[in-house]
C-alpha cells in the first residue's frame, strides 16, 4: 500500500514488541521562517503539543511504528505527515506548513476529519476574530455572512439559520454537540437559547448532518462550541465590552479557563441590553410616515456558566452548568392586527389597540462531558456527552402571561472509537435523547408532547491513495406520544364564500354546542441515514469531493399535530394529521393519508485550492426531499381566539382577529444551488476574499416554497499588520422574485460592513480597540426569508466601538 | 487481516442496516372521549377558553378554636394542603372580595391578616385566565383600631374599624381588591370618620356606602355608638369624600346588604332601603312589622340575583329568631316561617352560590333549606327540606364552641364545620346529600370557602 506524505494513513499499531523513541521537530511557514504557536497532533494517540516561539516541538515517547501528524496553525493549510518511528531512535522533522488564504479550523470532536478543506461534505466554522467580528445577539444573525447560511432576521431580537433554504426543524442547533433544546425550531419569534459572545466557535454542517446529530438535522447543524468543560487547566481567557449606536446596544462578556493540578475551571458569562433599533424608513411598508424604529424591538439577557473538570492522563470529565436568561420584545406579534393580501374584505386597523408582547426565557442547562483514551486492543478512545435541560419561555402581554412554553430535554451520547481495522479509523455512536415539550396558553397550538430517540450510527474513513474515504450509517427509532390531540369543530370560512353568500355566518353561531375530538396519538419512526464521501487530492494543493446521502427525518411534534393560531407566524397552524373534509361544520378532520418520513437524497460536489496565495471552495448540491413537510393556504380563515364576545354582535363583518388557516402536508420537492468562496492572500497584509451562494427551492408538481433565500454576493476586503487590522464587507442580495403564492417580491439591497481594530498590550495583557460599522449606506433591507418583511427592515447605519482583552 | 474482506464486511453491514426496516413509520392513533362544549351565547366570553380555566371544587380554610392555627384544605381531593400560624388566636374568619384569601380578623389586636388561598382568577380581556398555586401567607396585612365587620361586594372588600372612644380614636374604613392584596399595595383608599361607631361600609365601584355616627346630641340611636345616617361616599385619588347625607333616618343602625338594585339597612324601627336613581341616591323605609314582637333586624342578607333580602330580627344572647323577606322595590317586608325545631337558635345563615336557596344552621345540628316560590308577584320563602348534619350528643359541644358554614360559590355546595365530631361536611344542596367528610385534627371554630366563583 502506498504512503502518501499529506494523506491520513492509520496502521495497526504492533503491540509488545517496540521500544520508545523520541519525535522532535520544528514547523515551519512556506518562505521556511518559524511557526509559533502551530499545534501537533498524533491523531491514533489523541496526543498534541504546542510549538514554542521558533516553532520547536517535542512529542512525548512512542512506541516505534508508523504515526500520522496532524500540524495546523491558524491561517496555514493543514497539514497531515506520515512518520515512520524506529526503536531507540530520536527523530528531527522539519514540516513546511503552506499559507492557507480560507480559515480552516477544524470540527471538534467530529468522529471524522471536518473542516471546510478536507471533508467529504461542506463544513464551515466561524472561530477566532472573525466570530468575534461577527457575533450578534442572535444565531441566525451571527451566521449569515457563512457562504449557504443565512438569517430568517426576527427584528433583531430572535433568528435562526437557514441553511441552503432549509430550517425550522430541519436545521438542528446544537450546543457542544447536544441538543440546545428550546423552543426555537418551532416559531420564528422564538430566540434560539445559545449565546455567541463566549463561544470559542461555531460549526455549520451544510446538507444532511443527521448521522452524527440524528434526524432533527436533515437540513444541517449549528454547533456552538466553547470550553465549558475544559480539557486542560492553562490560564487563559477573554473579556469585551463594546456599545453600538443602532439600538444603543451595551454588551459585556468574558471566559476564563483555569486550574491547578489535576482540576480545570471554566467560567464565562455575558450581559448585553439594547433598546428598540432604529430603521433607514419607517419600518411598515404600510405606514410610511411612522417613526423610524421599530417598536418593540428591545432585548435585555445574560447568561452565566460555570464547569470543572477532572484531567487525566489520557482524558478529561467534567461537568458544566449553565443559566441563561432572555427577555425581548416580539416586534410585530400583535393581537387582532392581521391582514392577508389576497382578501377583499376591509379588514380594521387598531392601531391603538396594538398589545406589546415580550418574550422572558430561561433555560437551565447541565452539561456533562468527558473523553478518555483507552489502550486497548480493539477501542482507542471513548468520549460521551450528557446533557440535562430545563428551558421555559414565557410570552407576557399586558403584564400577564399569554403562553407558556416548556421543554425539558435528557440526552446522552456515547462515542466509541475503534482501533484503526484495516486501515478504516472511525467508531460507534450510541445515542438517546427523550424531550418533553409543553405550551400552555393562547398560542399552545401544539399539544403536549414526549419525544423519545435512540440511535446507533457508525461512522468510517480510510484512505485509500489519494482517495479519502468517508462513510456512515445510522438507525434510529423515534417515538413521539401525544396523549391528548385535540380537534377542535373549527368553523373555518372562505371569505370569498362568505361574501357571496352574503355574509351569512349562521355556522357559526348556530350549534348550541361544539365536540372537541380528543386522541391518543403514538407514533414510531425508524429513519435510516446513510452518507458516503470521497475526498481526492488529484493534485498537490487541490481536491475535489463527492458526498451523497440517504438521509431520513421524522417529522416533528409541530408539523403533525399544531391546530391552534401561531401569532409568531400570523397564521392558524394545523398539523398533517389532519385534513380537509369539506364539511362547513367542522373543516377539518383526522387526515386519512399516512404519516411518511421525510426522505433527502443528496448529492454535493466540492472542489478546492487548499493552499497557496488563491484558495477557493466551490459547493455544488442537488437535493430531493421526498414527503417534505411543507404548509400550504387552505383559503380558510379561522379566529384567532384572540378576540371574541363581541362577534355576536357585530353585524358588520369585521374579519380583524382571524388567521388564515394553513395545513402541513407532505409532498416532494428539489432544493439545488452552489456556494462558492474564493480568497486571494494580495501582499502579506491585504487579502480579498468572494463569496456567492445561492438556493433554488421548488416543489417537484411545480410551485415555489415560501421565504426561500435570495442569491447572494458578496467580497470582504482585510488588511492586517502586526497591530491594525481593517476589513470592509460589500454583500449584495438580490431581488427574490421565485416566491410562494402568499408571498410577495422582495427587492434587492446592499449591505456594506466595515471594521478597524488595534491591538496593543497593556501590563502583558493583549488587548484590542475596535470601531465596526454595519449598514454603512443606511439601506432599506427588508429580508425575503423574515416573517416581519414588511414591519420589520434591518437595522439602519450603526457605529459601535468596542475593547477586547486575552490573556 | 484482509483488507478486502473488511471492506466486505463493512459493506455487508451497511446494507443490512439498509434493508432492516428502513423508513419505518407507525402511526396509532386512539380516539378518546371527546369534549363537549355548550355555547351559551350570554355568556359568550366563555368559550373556547376552557384551556386557560381550572375546574376545581375550590379550598377551605378553618382555624383552630384551640390556637392560632389555619389549615387550607384542598376541596378536590379534601386533604389538607397547608397549615398556618396566625398572629393571634380567636379571630374572625371571612374571604375576600373575590374568594382567593382568607381574611382574619382580629379585633382586639387592631389587626388584619390575609392567607392566599392560591386559587384564582384574571380577567385577560380575551379570555379569563385561572391560577392554581400553593397556598401562602400574605406579608400584607391591615391595621387599624377595632376591624369589625370586613364586607365583600363586586370585588372590594371593605373592612369597618369601630374605633375606640377610650383613646379616642375615630371609626375608619378601608377598601381593598383581591389584586390589591396581591400586589400588597402601598395605597389603600381609605375612609376615615371623626368619632369612633360600631358601623358597615359597602362598597359599590368607585363609591362606599356607609353609616355615619352623628354627634350624640343629634342622634335618633338610643344606643349612641350605633349610628344613625347613612352616607353616599365617592372616591377621589384615594380618599372618600361624602357626597350625600341620609340623616337620622336609620336610628340604631346594624347590618346591612346589598344586590346590584339596593342597600338595605336594619334599623331599629324598621329597614332603610336606599336606591340608585341618576346617579343620586334615593331612601325608602319600610317599617317594621309585629311579627318581630318588637325585636329589630339586625343583620341583613342579599344575593345578586334575587330580588328580595332577608333580614334576621333576634334577641341578643341567642334567642329565637324572626326572619323576614323584604322586598325593597314595593316597600315591604314579610315574616317567613321557617319552621323552626323547637328551642333551635340559628348560628348561621346565607344564600346558595346561584341564590336559589337561603340556608340557616342551627344550635341544633340542623340545616334548614329555604327556597322561594312566585305567589301573586311576590317570592315566598319557604322551608324545602332540613338536614341533619349531626348526630352528636350536643352537650359534648366544647364551651364557647358552635356549628359554623361556608358557602361554595362554584356549586350547590355547603360545608359545615362540627366541632364535636371534629370534621366539616361536604354536603350538596341538590340531592340533599353529604357527599364528604373533611377529618380534623383540631377543634373547628370557623370555616370559609376559598376559590373561584363562578362568573353571574
Amino acid at each position: 500500500m502506498k504512503l502518501n506524505k499529506l494523506a491520513i494513513v492509520m496502521t495497526m499499531l504492533l503491540p509488545g514488541i517496540s521500544q520508545a523513541a523520541e519525535i522532535n521537530g520544528q514547523a515551519l511557514n512556506q518562505n521556511g521562517q518559524p511557526l509559533a504557536k502551530a499545534e501537533i497532533e498524533i491523531e491514533s494517540l489523541n496526543v498534541s503539543v504546542t510549538a514554542d516561539d521558533n516553532g520547536y516541538f517535542s512529542l512525548p515517547s512512542v512506541n516505534a511504528g508508523e504515526y500520522v501528524l496532524h500540524i495546523h496553525a491558524p491561517g496555514y493549510a493543514h497539514l497531515h505527515e506520515t512518520i515512520e518511528v524506529s526503536d531507540n531512535s530520536s527523530e528531527q522533522l522539519a514540516f513546511r506548513l503552506e499559507r492557507s488564504p480560507i480559515e480552516v479550523i477544524d470540527v471538534i470532536a467530529a468522529p471524522m476529519h471536518m473542516s471546510i478543506m478536507e471533508s467529504a461534505s461542506p463544513v464551515n466554522v466561524l472561530g477566532g476574530e472573525t466570530l468575534r467580528r461577527q457575533q450578534a445577539a442572535t444565531l441566525g444573525d451571527t451566521l449569515e455572512k457563512l457562504p449557504g447560511v443565512q438569517s430568517n432576521f426576527h427584528g433583531n431580537v430572535a433568528s435562526t439559520p437557514i441553511i441552503r433554504g432549509l430550517s425550522g426543524p430541519r436545521v438542528l442547533i446544537a450546543q457542544n454537540g447536544l441538543d440546545v433544546s428550546d423552543v426555537s425550531r418551532v416559531g420564528p419569534d422564538h430566540s434560539v437559547a445559545s449565546e455567541a459572545s463566549t463561544s470559542q466557535q461555531i460549526e455549520v454542517l451544510r446538507g444532511p448532518a443527521t448521522l452524527f446529530y440524528g434526524s432533527g438535522a436533515i437540513g444541517g447543524v449549528v454547533n456552538v462550541v466553547d470550553g465549558r468543560v475544559p480539557s486542560d487547566n492553562d490560564t487563559r481567557g477573554e473579556w469585551l465590552l463594546e456599545t453600538d449606536s443602532v439600538n444603543n446596544q451595551k454588551l459585556g462578556s468574558f471566559n476564563i479557563t483555569t486550574g491547578a493540578g489535576d482540576l480545570g475551571v471554566y467560567a464565562d458569562g455575558y450581559w448585553r441590553e439594547s433598546d428598540d433599533y432604529d430603521t433607514p424608513v419607517a419600518p411598515d411598508v404600510d405606514e410610511p410616515d411612522a417613526a423610524r424604529s421599530v417598536e418593540n424591538s428591545a432585548e435585555e439577557s445574560n447568561g452565566f456558566t460555570v464547569g470543572a473538570s477532572y484531567l487525566l492522563d489520557d482524558g478529561y470529565v467534567g461537568i458544566a452548568v449553565e443559566q441563561f436568561n432572555r427577555e425581548y420584545g416580539i416586534p410585530g406579534h400583535t393581537h387582532g392586527h392581521e391582514e392577508s393580501s389576497d382578501d377583499e374584505h376591509d379588514h380594521e386597523h387598531t392601531e391603538a389597540e396594538e398589545e406589546q408582547v415580550f418574550a422572558d426565557l430561561e433555560q437551565t442547562k447541565v452539561q456533562l462531558l468527558g473523553e478518555l483514551s483507552v489502550n486497548s486492543n480493539w477501542l482507542s478512545s471513548i468520549s460521551f456527552r450528557a446533557g440535562y435541560t430545563d428551558y421555559e419561555h414565557a410570552e407576557i402581554e399586558e403584564g400577564v402571561v399569554g403562553t407558556l412554553f416548556e421543554n425539558t430535554t435528557s440526552e446522552v451520547r456515547i462515542e466509541l472509537m475503534h482501533t484503526p481495522l484495516a486501515d478504516w479509523q472511525g467508531g460507534l455512536s450510541l445515542h438517546y435523547k427523550k424531550s418533553e415539550v409543553a405550551a400552555q396558553g393562547e398560542e399552545a397550538f401544539t399539544p403536549p408532547s414526549d419525544a423519545e430517540m435512540v440511535a446507533l450510527a457508525l461512522m468510517e474513513e480510510r484512505h485509500f491513495g489519494d482517495f479519502l474515504v468517508q462513510l456512515g450509517a445510522r438507525v434510529e427509532r423515534v417515538t413521539l406520544d401525544a396523549p391528548e390531540v385535540l380537534l377542535p369543530q373549527l368553523s373555518a370560512h372562505d371569505h370569498d364564500e362568505a361574501a357571496e353568500e352574503d355574509h351569512d355566518h349562521d355556522h357559526d353561531h348556530e350549534a348550541e354546542s361544539s365536540v372537541t375530538r380528543v386522541f391518543n396519538v403514538a407514533q414510531e419512526f425508524t429513519p435510516v441515514s446513510l452518507s458516503a464521501g470521497v475526498v481526492w487530492d488529484f493534485t498537490p494543493g487541490y481536491n475535489a469531493a463527492i458526498s451523497v446521502s440517504r438521509a431520513q427525518r421524522a417529522p416533528s411534534a409541530s408539523e403533525l399535530l399544531s391546530f391552534g393560531p401561531h401569532i409568531g407566524t400570523s397564521t392558524y397552524e394545523v398539523g398533517a394529521l389532519f385534513a380537509l373534509s369539506g364539511n362547513e361544520d367542522s373543516a377539518l378532520s383526522l387526515s386519512s393519508s399516512a404519516i411518511d418520513l421525510e426522505t433527502s437524497n443528496n448529492i454535493d460536489l466540492t472542489l478546492r485550492k487548499i493552499s497557496g496565495d488563491v484558495g477557493f471552495v466551490f459547493n455544488a448540491f442537488y437535493n430531493q426531499v421526498d414527503n417534505y413537510y411543507y404548509q400550504v393556504n387552505t383559503g380558510l380563515f379561522a379566529e384567532s381566539g384572540h378576540d371574541h364576545g363581541d362577534e355576536e354582535e357585530s353585524e358588520e363583518h369585521d374579519h380583524s382577529d382571524e388567521l388564515p388557516v394553513y395545513l402541513f402536508r407532505a409532498a416532494d420537492a428539489i432544493l439545488h444551488g452552489f456556494e462558492a468562496q474564493v480568497a486571494w492572500q494580495v501582499t502579506d497584509e491585504f487579502k480579498a476574499q468572494f463569496f456567492s451562494d445561492y438556493v433554488r427551492a421548488r416543489l417537484k408538481d411545480g410551485g415555489d416554497l415560501p421565504r426561500t433565500p435570495p442569491l447572494r454576493v458578496g467580497t470582504q476586503l482585510s488588511y492586517q499588520t502586526e497591530s491594525l487590522s481593517a476589513h470592509l464587507d460589500i454583500t449584495h442580495y438580490a431581488k427574490q422574485d421565485r416566491i410562494d403564492a402568499s408571498e410577495t417580491v422582495t427587492d434587492g439591497y446592499t449591505l456594506v460592513d466595515a471594521f478597524v481594530a488595534y491591538d496593543f498590550n497593556v501590563m502583558s495583557q493583549d488587548m484590542s480597540v475596535y470601531l465596526k460599522g454595519t449598514n454603512l449606506t443606511d439601506e432599506e433591507a427588508r429580508v425575503h426569508t423574515s416573517f416581519l418583511k414588511d414591519i420589520a427592515p434591518r437595522p439602519g447605519r450603526s457605529v459601535g466601538v468596542g475593547l477586547r482583552g486575552y490573556f | 487481516m484482509n483488507t478486502q474482506t473488511k471492506l466486505t464486511f463493512l459493506a455487508a453491514a451497511i446494507s443490512s442496516v439498509l434493508l432492516t426496516g428502513c423508513g419505518d413509520a407507525e402511526t396509532t392513533i386512539v380516539e378518546l372521549p371527546p369534549i363537549e362544549e355548550e355555547h351559551d351565547h350570554d355568556e359568550g366570553e366563555e368559550h373556547n377558553h376552557d384551556e386557560y380555566e381550572i375546574d376545581s371544587a375550590g379550598r377551605l380554610s378553618v382555624t383552630d378554636a384551640d390556637s392560632n392555627a389555619l389549615a387550607i384544605f384542598d376541596l378536590d381531593d379534601n386533604s389538607l394542603l397547608d397549615t398556618f400560624s396566625l398572629t393571634h388566636s380567636g379571630s374572625a374568619l371571612m374571604h375576600s372580595a373575590d374568594y382567593r384569601f382568607a381574611v382574619v380578623t382580629s379585633r382586639a389586636n387592631d389587626l388584619v391578616e390575609f392567607i392566599d388561598g392560591g386559587l384564582w382568577r384574571e380577567d385577560h380581556v380575551e379570555h379569563l385566565h385561572d391560577y392554581e398555586e400553593a397556598p401562602a401567607y400574605s406579608d400584607f396585612t391591615l391595621a387599624g383600631s377595632r376591624p369589625t365587620h370586613v364586607d365583600g361586594h363586586n370585588s372590594q372588600l371593605a373592612v369597618f374599624y369601630d374605633g375606640d372612644a377610650d383613646s379616642g380614636i375615630p371609626a375608619s374604613v378601608q377598601v381593598v381588591t383581591d389584586t390589591d392584596i396581591a400586589a400588597e399595595t402601598a395605597e389603600v383608599n381609605t375612609l376615615t370618620f371623626n368619632v369612633n361607631m360600631h358601623g358597615v361600609a359597602k362598597p359599590v365601584d368607585d363609591m362606599l356606602i356607609a353609616s355615619v355616627r352623628r354627634d350624640d346630641s343629634e342622634t335618633t340611636s338610643a344606643n349612641p355608638i350605633l349610628p344613625d345616617s347613612v352616607g353616599i361616599y365617592h372616591r377621589h385619588d384615594g380618599d372618600y369624600e361624602q357626597e350625600q347625607l341620609f340623616a337620622g333616618e336609620c336610628p340604631d343602625l346594624h347590618g346591612a346588604a346589598l344586590n346590584d338594585e339596593h342597600v338595605v339597612f336594619g334599623c331599629s324601627d324598621g329597614v332603610l332601603v336606599l336606591h340608585a336613581h341618576d346617579e343620586e341616591y334615593e331612601s325608602l323605609k319600610v317599617d317594621n312589622i309585629d311579627e318581630l314582637n318588637g325585636m329589630r333586624i339586625g343583620t341583613v342578607y342579599a344575593h345578586h340575583d334575587v330580588e328580595t333580602f332577608i333580614g334576621i330580627a333576634s334577641q341578643h344572647g341567642g334567642g329565637s329568631a324572626v326572619l323576614t323577606a323584604i322586598d325593597p322595590e314595593l316597600g315591604e317586608m314579610e315574616a317567613i316561617d321557617w319552621e323552626p325545631e323547637t328551642n333551635a337558635h340559628p348560628v348561621s345563615y346565607g344564600f346558595s352560590f346561584d341564590g336559589e336557596h337561603f340556608l340557616i344552621l342551627d344550635d341544633l345540628g340542623y340545616l334548614s333549606v329555604l327556597s322561594a316560590h312566585e305567589h301573586d308577584d311576590h317570592a315566598h320563602w319557604e322551608l324545602e327540606e332540613r338536614l341533619d348534619i349531626s348526630d352528636a350528643d350536643l352537650s359534648l359541644m366544647p364551651e364557647g364552641g358552635a356549628f359554623s358554614m361556608t358557602i361554595a360559590q362554584n356549586a350547590a355546595v355547603v360545608y359545615v364545620a362540627d366541632p364535636i365530631a371534629q370534621h366539616v361536611l361536604v354536603i350538596n344542596l341538590e340531592s340533599g346529600e353529604t357527599t364528604g367528610d373533611i377529618e380534623l385534627d383540631f377543634v373547628p371554630s370557623a370555616v370559609t370557602w376559598l376559590g373561584i366563583a363562578e362568573a353571574h
